[in-house]
């Protein structure tokens, strides 16, 4: 409990450098270009937002070290999720985040919080310049606070492991002159609602592989809006798991400043049927 | 019932943007190099392009020994070549043009943005642009070739 309380502590303090350095006015971006290292998931990963992508958070490239912060709300019908994370992307190469999630149960009462560390390694491409486009593997590790409600459900573990390959391309006017951007992530995991209702189930105990992808149109080089779907396990049989999809538009007002607004399709949680509504997201990158 | 609505809806997008496509490669009829200004806009944009790179610290050594009078012309004529213009580019392969130079990504990555920058002060429009982006992406992996 104390080692978590002092993992929030650091993990907040992160944020609040985070965001005064990317307020300062004469703060350095990397040289990747606008927008290429997407925003920031909902798990911490440089993605959409609610799917990993293939690119490394922020815009730092060979030589360069990037940092990026984000804060993200999500409004439900019976719930309220909310993430504050950090990333640290070394040399385009490797990816560090750190993540915390917690959903309120606004209906049914109480909440349920989670810790996840992520790893993702570039493993080859660039999602402007390769003909494949760029390819990573990542690594999301992650823990509930408390346990006790997903066991109660019938989750067999409180932590899982997460392994996914994702990889992300660029299309160059691809549609009316405008660019395209296409992600295909494959995820092995036994995470029930992401993790927030444990990990394996009476259903089904073992992990599955699953698909996500997205589309994104930039309609200029600071605005995209696409699609974005996720496939899910379903595990617990108390509840039937439904996958998630989402509608967003993200504006970069620079390559420190990113906005994401979107519309979330979550299907059932948790028994309760039919969980829509809208998402915001903030992302500070230097 | 609800699943398959959302289906039909991401179909629908997909199917949207597909015809977007079509519509996109029925107007690119226009050559790439009527779109850039032809010869003179071309060289409007290279112009533009050495001044930021005379300014940039990070990659303006690249060309400490290069004459720049050929370069540019080199690179004018590359340009209208890639384009569809009436030029035929003489110069070296991109590889051993740029073997050695010890060229990273970042290095590459100012050049595009400089690249942009000059297209954007010269009036030519995103799609112009990303037309143009399209032809010099596969360049990327023959420059960095041989470093």
């Amino acid at each position: 409990m104390r080692v978590i309380r002092s993992l929030r502590h650091i993990l907040w303090r992160f944020v609040c450098a985070a965001l005064l350095a990317a307020l300062s006015l004469n703060v350095s971006a990397g040289s990747r270009l606008l927008a290429t290292g997407g925003v920031t998931q909902i798990e911490g990963a440089a993605g959409g937002g609610l799917s990993p992508w293939a690119v490394l958070a922020g815009t730092a490239s060979s030589g360069e070290v990037g940092l990026t912060a984000m804060g993200t709300r999500a409004w439900l019908n019976d719930y309220r999720l909310s993430v504050g994370g950090v990333g640290l992307n070394l040399h385009d190469h490797l990816e560090l985040s750190l993540a915390r999630q917690r959903l309120d149960l606004t209906t049914l009462g109480g909440e349920l919080e989670q810790t996840i560390v992520g790893g993702k390694l570039r493993l080859f491409g660039d999602l402007l310049y390769h003909p494949w486009g760029i390819w990573s593997l990542g690594v999301q590790h992650k823990w509930l606070e408390d346990g006790a409600l997903p066991r109660a459900v019938g989750a067999t573990d409180t932590r899982g492991t997460d392994l996914y390959l994702s990889g992300s391309k660029l299309w160059f006017s691809a549609i009316a002159g405008r660019n395209l951007v296409t992600n295909l992530t494959l995820r092995h995991s036994a995470a029930n609602q992401g993790g927030l209702l444990g990990y394996g189930g009476d259903a089904k105990d073992s992990a599955s592989l699953l698909v996500e992808g997205s589309l994104g149109v930039f309609i200029t080089p600071n605005w995209i809006i696409g699609a974005e779907y996720r496939q899910k396990p379903d595990n617990l049989s108390f509840a039937e798991e439904d996958d998630w999809q989402s509608l967003y538009s993200a504006y970069f007002f620079s390559k420190q400043v990113s906005l994401t607004a979107a519309w979330l399709e979550l299907g059932s949680i948790a028994g309760l049927a039919d969980q829509r509504g809208g998402y915001v997201s903030l992302q500070f990158a230097y | 019932m609800r699943h398959r609505s959302r289906v039909m809806m991401l179909a629908a997008l997909l199917s949207a943007m597909l015809m977007a496509a079509g519509c996109s490669q029925r107007q690119s009829s226009q050559a790439l190099f009527a779109e850039l200004g032809g010869e003179p806009g071309i060289s409007a944009v290279v112009e533009n392009l050495m001044y930021r790179v005379a300014d940039d610290s990070h990659i303006v050594g690249f060309f400490a020994n290069t004459n720049i009078d050929l370069f540019v012309a080199s690179l004018e004529q590359q340009l209208c070549d890639i384009s569809d213009g009436p030029c035929d580019y003489q110069g070296p392969p991109m590889d051993r043009a740029h073997q050695h130079m010890g060229l990273d990504d970042s290095h590459f990555n100012r050049l595009v943005e400089h690249l942009d920058a000059a297209m954007i002060e010269e009036g030519l429009p995103l799609r112009t642009r990303n037309r143009l982006f399209a032809r010099l992406a596969p360049l990327h992996a023959e420059i960095m070739r041989l470093q």
